[in-house]
């Protein structure tokens, strides 16, 4: 469904790339987690799947297309194939929860039935049936992140990129938003989720892609959020060389 | 749907930027209104051409007992030079370029000066053989005064050869400075609209950039995102261009139609109809020019 080949970006030419030539292969269906501190390339990942980034050289393939031959009018189409979620929810505030989920379908052209019948699907999905005329001020932290999944999949995509979506949620809300992924996963659709949060990871066993510094580092089925298996060779070389970057950047702070 | 869908949005985004919308339809108007004005102007000069040059005529002014240019050195006109001017005026070489010729007398001079001027005292001061005689000479060509000129200025008896056309040329010149002048205030105010549009845009883009957001990530089209903001400058300034027209036509019909052609009895003025021959020309500058403008400024400040 996701496939990158030997990708690499780099933003500026005098800086270390953001990704550096990183090979994985996303299958249909698939649930992924994308784990690795700040600025180890997962946000640009989702970027490049988006074509909100062109990457620097090699080939992102989203459902077997090569974005990079994706013409700019036809960018819509492919996105419309993809959902998206944010730690920040980004609702529109002056909407309320149906109109807000509405919106996503209005914007592709879709009739007014299909959205009446669509959206109390949608909302029954995620757990939010009854709550339509809420505004999003109402909610809670976890009831808006629902809106925002709802929003995402209301047009069915083969594919939802969260970009740590339990970030803003405490632990207990933060299972529910996963309970609802995986749910929505379950469904059929491929699941790509950045995160931080280990104990999500470690509850889910799903497969964990670990990136640092711009290279994945670990890639394992149904794994935990830290390694189980030592890290040797290149790997270990480039473990060392970020974990000593790391401390510097925390005694700089200090 | 989607029709509806960018009606709403383009309602909304009017609300919200309303005092920029104002001032964007405000300056349109002014800057149209100018251009209006202008293209009255020559459309006024247009009129006033067709009316009078058909009127005008090429006088050969004879000598008198008081001329003083070179040709009447010998005194006033006698009865030979008149019968020669007429005979060559008849000739195939001058017939060609004049419809018809009439003789004006001293006397019958005298007789018009006196009802032209009959509020003036000057006609008292005026006596017969102060004035000359002429040939007033209707021309199937009005361009071709020169020929005559040329032909006739240099012959005895002849005073000056003179072309009413040549006051009428200094009218128009001015009217043309006028018409000018408008356009470029015009420019000037057309070129504050474009960048106001320019502004208002962004600044409606600004405050809508979590739904454009939104749009861009769900995969709405260019059309979609960008339309209802090209749409709320175009609105904005055909509103203004509207305003525009109908203030010109509120000139035509009572200003020009009402009071000055009152004052100016013979003097044709266009009719308010032929206004609104202007109107749609404004609405289109107008239109096009909110619709480009918006466009360049969603290029770069609306990513999609």
């Amino acid at each position: 469904m996701i496939r990158f080949e030997n990708v690499t970006k780099v933003y500026d030419p005098n800086a270390r790339p953001a990704l550096d030539a990183v090979n994985l292969e996303i299958d249909r269906g698939e649930f992924t987690f994308l784990v690795g501190a700040s600025g180890s390339g997962k946000s640009t990942f989702l970027r490049l799947i988006l074509k909100e980034d062109r990457a620097t050289s090699g080939s992102v393939y989203v459902a077997g297309q090569n974005v990079a031959n994706i013409s700019s009018w036809r960018v819509p189409k492919l996105r419309r194939g993809i959902g998206v979620v944010f730690q920040d929810f980004r609702l529109l505030p002056q909407k309320n929860v149906f109109a807000n989920v509405a919106f996503a379908m209005q914007v592709i052209g879709k009739s007014r039935s299909i959205i009446r019948e669509t959206v109390p699907e949608v909302l029954k999905t995620v757990g939010l049936e009854g709550k339509e005329r809420r505004m999003p001020h109402e909610l809670s932290g976890g009831e808006q992140q629902r809106v925002a999944i709802a929003r995402a999949v209301v047009n069915r995509p083969g594919i939802l990129l969260a970009d740590e979506p339990t970030g803003n949620l405490d632990p207990i809300t933060s299972m529910g938003i996963m309970g609802v992924l995986d749910k929505i996963n379950q469904n059929g659709t491929t699941v790509v989720m950045a995160t931080h949060d280990d104990d999500i990871v470690n509850e889910m066993r799903k497969r964990v892609v670990e990136l640092r510094n711009g290279v994945v580092v670990r890639d394992e089925a149904r794994a935990l959020y830290t390694s189980m298996i030592p890290v040797v060779g290149e790997s270990r070389r480039m473990k060392d060389a970020s974990d000593a970057e790391i401390d510097r950047a925390q005694g700089v702070q200090q | 749907m989607r029709l509806a869908f960018i009606l709403g949005e383009i309602g909304s985004g009017l609300r919200r930027n309303l005092s920029m919308v104002i001032s964007v339809v405000l300056v349109t108007f002014v800057s149209l209104t100018f251009v209006g004005a202008a293209g009255m102007l020559q459309m006024q000069i247009n009129q006033m051409k067709g009316y009078w040059y058909d009127k005008v005529q090429v006088a050969i002014f004879l000598c008198n007992d008081s001329s003083t240019a070179t040709g009447c050195a010998s005194g006033a006109v006698t009865k030979e030079q008149q019968d020669n001017l007429a005979k060559m005026l008849d000739s195939p070489a001058v017939k060609q370029y004049i419809s018809d010729y009439q003789f004006e007398s001293q006397a019958e001079a005298f007789k018009h000066f006196k009802e032209q001027f009959s509020n003036s005292p000057i006609v008292d001061s005026v006596t017969q053989d102060q004035l000359p005689a002429s040939f007033r000479i209707n021309m199937k060509n009005p361009e071709k005064y020169q020929i005559i000129s040329e032909t006739f200025s240099s012959q005895a008896g002849v005073e000056t050869v003179s072309d009413q056309r040549q006051v009428l040329e200094r009218i128009f010149e001015w009217m043309n400075g006028a018409s000018v002048a408008a356009m470029v205030v015009a420019g000037i105010m057309i070129f504050c609209a474009v960048l106001l549009i320019t502004t208002t845009i962004r600044l409606s883009a600004f405050s809508r950039r979590r739904e454009t957001g939104i749009m861009r990530l769900v995969g709405a089209s260019k059309t979609v995102i960008q339309l209802p903001f090209i749409l709320e400058g175009v609105i904005a300034a055909v509103v203004g261009a509207v305003l525009a027209s109908g203030t010109l036509w509120l000139v035509a019909q009572f200003w020009l139609n009402g009071d000055l052609s009152k004052q100016f009895l013979n003097t044709p003025f266009i009719s308010s109809a032929q206004v609104l021959v202007i109107a749609p020309v404004l609405i289109a500058l107008g239109g096009g020019l909110a619709g480009i403008s918006s466009l360049l400024t969603l290029r770069r400040y609306l990513k999609v």
